[in-house]
């Protein structure tokens, strides 16, 4: 007992996939000097977009007090300290200097649609109108030919400094006819490395193109792949999740205008300041799970008094992702928070493995420390599991993680 | 001649042919699939709710509903409680209302010269995608709907939230798309009183009559809807004549050669489907009103879609006021689906028209699955002497400008219909 509590002890001081948030005054110091440096570089450059945060913000309305509310908010999510909001604030106007160019390929659009719809009006505006998107194809209204044209110009216009955000797996059975684009139905596989060639770094966005996602669930007829399995020589970020939260997309843009670098990832290829939570420890519901309490069927007592899930087949304790604490459509809610159990969305895999309704244990997979997991009823008592299953992921990601930082 | 349309939600290539300087056929290609139901094949039933709603990020919630009613048709003796079924049917409401905001100030707005309203688009959607997270966690792509009912216990915190998302969409609507009452606008039986008011509406319908727009796009003039719920009829209508009786083994898909999209007809006739299918049926008098004054063109067909948003919403009020919170939000099934036997099929009405999923289950395992979208019936193509719906609608056009906008009145969705 004693041993197990050590354990979980461990579970929360460990280094692992997990963020640190207080990384000392020298590490914030130094950053601060390489986005001030950045940003006056970025400020003599001309922008690529016409509009402009300020005239944006007089357009709507919307005062400086609620673009700084704004700000910290967004510094919030990037685990930096409030000290950083002016900087937030400033990059925020020069995100039309970093061209983005978004495209499409094997998926539902569900990602567009997600950020079609992210956060407050304030910050639709800072993603559709000031960062120059240069090319989405759910939001561009030019037609087919033109918007070849206009993705060409782009490209060339913006050679080597444009971000290259991709949504949708990519097909790879039958020679790629599977997914074809344009008037010369070109392959998705040519289009994605034509497009990502010239960028200065390619944001995977959604599952679909970070995994494969449902398109390669199995037996993935399609041959479908993520953009890591396509694209070499070029830094990766992967924002996976089903959809993914747009908080998480505008983050890394931002740290992108903002360091000119890519953020810091995970084993994954995905940025910690979004993917270094686990879904179970920052549950509203973990109390629930250390107290041994769980819903047991659907519409149950517990289920009206939101009990964990755990044994309704939630994945939580396997899922890395913030949504816990961003939550979806402008912190409404999420799916935990509306009675439905996790569904690992944002892990690899998540079609096959973890998005049955089943619980864990009940499953053919097995989690990274083997099968503890029946062991909940057993003993009454989640806690103790929750350190097994939790020192299980940490001590396998902290290793692959490890080595990924010593490589930087 | 062939053309891109551009990429609204996926892409689609019009191959027109022209005659005397007239469009004389289009062939309609559809590039990209994704094999879903192949994918569905041999995995446990209740897998196909999590997988299907992300089938479709635009409609992706007609199809977690219609895969939990299909599932359920699968079952003998299946109980749902009223109050899941109300909340099942205001989230597919609050679907089809933020869609058909997207549609008109995204894809419609530019076409007819104005600037595509991205933020009039975003807030009204915004807020309705947020009265759907209030039931399902979040949206797109949730799947709060199971088999015998949904997951979430809401309270009446919920309902006040809802009610007030459900108002500042009215107020919106009220105060942009239609400036008028929505009382007396739910009411209006004739078109010239709309043309008389302000409004983003309004407006677009005067510039299809200062153009003379007015009857284009004229397809076959029949209509059906498979979907039925407290607010929709099932039916179909020829003209004016509706009737009530559907048999859905009458709908037939059949591969096409070209695309990826196959075609579906209804004893071997192609119906439009969609919001002015709908109103036809359902028999609004304002959208009765147009159709009898301009059959089912353009602007018969922009008019049903955006009048639809007010007459869901005002729906929607109802239908909160008919929930009984007291009752179970779920009702466990007779026998687990691990060990179900049997088949059925849902149709639920989408934004875009009628959606139809089957299934056939062996043992808890789904052994086929087949999906018919929306899109699939006013998009997929015909041959030249059985055109489908908007091929038809688009021959006789003089030039591809126009064509484009007849096709997007029917709006395009090629990641759903190839799925």
């Amino acid at each position: 007992m004693i041993e197990k509590r050590e354990a979980l002890a461990k579970m929360f001081s460990a280094k692992g996939s997990k963020i640190n948030t207080n990384r000392g005054a020298e590490y914030y110091d130094s950053l601060m000097q390489t986005m001030n440096k950045r940003l006056a570089e970025l400020e003599q450059t001309p922008a690529a977009g016409k509009v402009s945060i300020t005239n944006v913000l007089e357009a709507e309305g919307l005062d400086r007090r609620d673009f700084m509310k704004w700000a910290s908010a967004a510094c919030a999510a990037l685990m930096l300290p409030s000290n950083f909001t002016p900087l937030i604030a400033k990059a925020a106007e020069l995100m039309n200097r970093v061209p983005v160019i978004w495209i499409e390929l094997q998926d539902c659009a569900g990602n567009s649609e997600a950020i079609l719809r992210s956060d407050a009006p304030t910050i639709d505006e800072l993603i559709l109108e000031t960062i120059s998107l240069e090319f989405n194809e759910t939001l561009m209204a030019a037609a087919g030919h033109a918007a070849e044209e206009h993705l060409e110009e782009a490209m060339h216009t913006f050679k080597g400094k444009y971000l290259c955000v991709v949504e949708g797996a990519i097909p790879l059975a039958m020679d790629g006819l599977y997914g074809t684009i344009g008037a010369k139905a070109e392959t998705f596989k040519d289009h994605l490395l034509r497009v990502a060639k010239d960028s200065a770094a390619v944001v995977a966005v959604g599952t679909c193109a970070t995994f494969g996602g449902v398109p390669a669930a199995s037996p993935n007829p399609t041959g479908a792949v993520g953009v890591q399995d396509i694209v070499k020589g070029k830094p990766i970020i992967n924002i996976p999740a089903c959809p993914a939260n747009p908080a998480n997309i505008t983050g890394t843009i931002l740290h992108y205008v903002l360091t000119g670098q890519i953020p810091e990832l995970d084993h994954l290829n995905r940025p910690k300041f979004a993917f270094g939570y686990r879904i179970h420890d920052n549950c509203e519901r973990r109390a629930h799970f250390d107290a041994g309490e769980f819903v047991e069927e659907w519409g149950d007592k517990g289920a009206q008094n939101n009990f964990c899930l755990y044994k309704m087949g939630c994945k939580g304790p396997m899922t890395f992702n913030n949504c816990s604490i961003v939550r979806y459509n402008s912190g409404t809610n999420w799916p935990i928070g509306a009675g439905h159990g996790c569904i690992g969305c944002s892990e690899p895999q998540f079609w096959d493995k973890y998005a049955q309704e089943r619980p864990m244990a009940d499953t053919h997979f097995k989690a990274p420390t083997g099968g503890v997991e029946k062991t909940v009823d057993e003993f009454g008592l989640g806690l103790l599991t929750a350190a097994g299953i939790g020192i299980g992921i940490h001590a396998i990601a902290s290793v692959i993680a490890g080595k990924k930082e010593g490589d930087e | 001649m062939i053309k891109l349309i551009e990429k609204i939600e996926g892409e689609a290539k019009l191959h027109f042919s022209f005659k005397n300087e007239k469009i004389d056929f289009v062939d309609i290609e559809f590039t990209s699939t994704r094999n879903i139901e192949k994918i569905l094949q041999g995995k446990p039933a209740a897998d196909a709710l999590v997988i299907n709603p992300r089938v479709c990020g635009i409609c992706g919630h007609a199809h977690l509903i219609a895969t939990v009613q299909a599932l359920e048709e699968c079952y003998d003796n299946l109980k749902i409680s009223n109050k899941a079924k109300i909340i099942r049917e205001l989230t597919l409401n609050f679907e089809l209302i933020q869609n058909h905001f997207k549609w008109f100030y995204l894809t419609m707005l530019p076409l007819f010269g104005e600037k595509q309203q991205v933020l009039k688009a975003t807030y009204p959607s915004q807020l309705m995608a947020k009265a759907i997270a209030l039931f399902g966690g979040q949206y797109p792509h949730t799947s709060y709907a199971i088999v015998g009912g949904v997951v979430c216990e809401i309270k009446e915190m919920e309902l006040i939230k809802l009610q007030h998302y459900i108002d500042e969409t009215i107020k919106f609507f009220e105060e942009n798309v239609v400036v008028s009452e929505s009382e007396s606008f739910l009411v209006c039986d004739n078109i010239e009183k709309v043309l008389e008011r302000n409004g983003d509406l309004p407006n677009i319908l005067r510039v299809i009559i200062k153009n003379g727009w007015m009857h284009q796009g004229k397809s076959h003039d029949r209509f059906i809807a498979f979907g039925e719920n407290s607010y929709f009829n099932k039916g179909k209508s020829l003209k004016t004549r509706v009737s009530n009786t559907l048999c859905i083994e009458d709908v037939k898909e059949t591969p096409s050669s070209t695309s990826y999209a196959k075609s579906v007809s209804y004893k071997e006739k192609h119906y439009e489907a969609g919001p002015l299918a709908r109103a036809m049926i359902n028999k609004i008098p304002l959208i009765k009103d147009a159709h009898r004054r301009y059959g089912d063109s353009i602007l018969s067909r922009i008019l049903a879609r955006v009048c639809e948003i007010s007459q869901l919403l005002n729906h929607s009020k109802k239908l909160i006021e008919m929930l009984d919170l007291s009752e179970p939000s779920y009702i466990e099934p007779s026998l687990d689906i691990s060990k179900l036997s049997g088949s059925g099929y849902s149709a639920v009405e989408a934004a875009r028209g009628t959606l139809i999923h089957k299934v056939e289950i062996e043992n808890g395992l789904i052994k086929n699955y087949e999906i018919i979208t929306p899109t699939q019936w006013n998009l997929s193509g015909g041959t030249k002497e059985k055109l489908g719906v908007s091929q038809k609608a688009m021959i006789g056009l003089g030039d591809i400008k126009t064509a484009e906008l007849v096709f997007k009145t029917f709006d395009v969705c090629s990641v759903c219909t190839t799925h």
